[in-house]
């Protein structure tokens, strides 16, 4: 099997990365903390309909000493897109002025915000030029449960597609069966908190190293093991599975600093 | 026309507890997250209260804040106020709660019940245990366990306490937050869901956490699933809206109802004690 590498450089300052190239969709729930620090790295950036009320309301906050207006033209989305029902007038208003471009999507009503988004970025002359993709999407977690799994399922439905949920807690990210998973952990930033979830199907078997409790040719299912509240140990992570796993790990409350993340 | 038994649902915890309907006995579980706005009705309905280790802080912490006339008083009338939200256990590892808060339970007789030698099983799982072994629960037939603070955070805290829903079946548990229920729907039954419509919907959805189902058919949705296959990697019901009072479900897979809890609707200050 193809080993698939992971690793989360998108929280590391921008000079110090390599080769992948970020999108970055937000959606309607509280910014984390290190939003301006994606948005840094993301070469596309979209808001999914209210994400735009949170990037219009919630930005200028990190920012105290500076400018509100200042901040909100420096930090204006590439693209709104969505069923549009939940961003504010104002909001949409303020964006179109400054040329973001608006793609109403009121008329589908069969896929989640966070799915559209994630179509647009596929068909992008981003993801076109690049080998590296990945996408980085805030607001995912969080509010109502239906939304939350709707956005879970987005994972599971473009498994070849890097996607990773961010909330100011944790990250979320698909672990497909059809590759053998190296994750490395930048300690400074992330864990030890972690765990492996079997969300679709039961895994008949799933390996793992580097953990505190590692698996080995174990057994997980809803109604029985998963493997929750587990720790990193070592910097490197591996995984193999017969199922689709959605790996998880803690984000660290300090060492990702706001303030030196002015453009 | 199948032969299985009903399972019938209602959110009677939402209501005020004069009009509850007779026969359910609550359990309220309380964990680590910010208290939902409803958290004194749940206290109000319980027979038994118990927090999961940090859910101490949050109600020694947040409990005052809805009532902020008493809140603006002295710091003694609100020791005093902390007094009537009394839990009646706090068990769990005992990693997250303070120490002011634990001797303050502990000098008003709350039942502590150090559990840190037990890394298997999650702090909902604990207290989940303690409850089925409990007086409440051999006495009662109709006991439904209410749990908030189960969602949020992080993510394999959550699964955690999904699989929690899981794992005991034939427990009524019921995970609750700001903006919505959940629940399990077992495979074994029918289910009618009785919608209390002036406090929750109309957002619902079934979720088939853990496996895929062949056939779920439903009625009184929007849109309805007609012996309808949902998987993770295909379709899952999200964003349905309820349509009739009375919501029917079906499946060869457990399944998750959830709702969403409506903003207004459930007022507060009703609830002083």
């Amino acid at each position: 099997m193809d080993v698939m590498i992971h690793s989360s450089s998108f929280l590391l300052p921008c000079d110090e990365t390599c080769g992948t190239r970020y999108a970055l969709v937000v959606l309607n729930q509280n910014l984390p903390r290190f939003t301006p620090l994606l948005w840094e790295h993301a070469k596309l950036r979209l808001c999914a309909d209210g994400g735009a009320n949170r990037i219009y309301d919630e930005l200028p906050l990190f920012f105290p000493h500076e400018d509100p207006f200042v901040i909100r033209n420096r930090y204006k989305p590439d693209v709104i897109k969505g069923d549009m029902d939940s961003i504010r007038r104002d909001v949409l208003d303020f964006y179109v002025y400054w040329g973001t471009k608006v793609i109403d999507e009121s008329h589908d009503q069969d896929t989640t915000d966070l799915d559209k988004c994630i179509s647009y970025i596929r068909h992008s002359t981003l993801n076109q030029e690049s080998s590296r993709l990945q996408i980085l999407a805030t607001g995912a977690l969080g509010g109502r449960f239906d939304h939350e799994a709707g956005n879970l399922n987005v994972l599971y439905r473009y498994p070849d597609t890097r996607i990773v949920l961010l909330s100011d807690d944790c990250l979320i990210q698909l672990l497909p069966k059809t590759h053998r998973h190296e994750i490395h952990i930048h300690s400074s930033l992330q864990g030890p908190h972690c765990g492996l979830i079997p969300i679709g199907t039961p895994s008949a078997n799933t390996t793992t190293s580097g953990l505190k409790w590692d698996l080995s040719n174990t057994e997980m299912r809803f109604g029985g093991l998963i493997s929750t509240s587990n720790l990193v140990k070592e910097e490197i992570i591996t995984v193999e599975s017969d199922s689709d796993l959605l790996w998880t790990i803690s984000i660290k409350k300090t060492g990702l600093p706001v303030q030196d993340h002015k453009p």
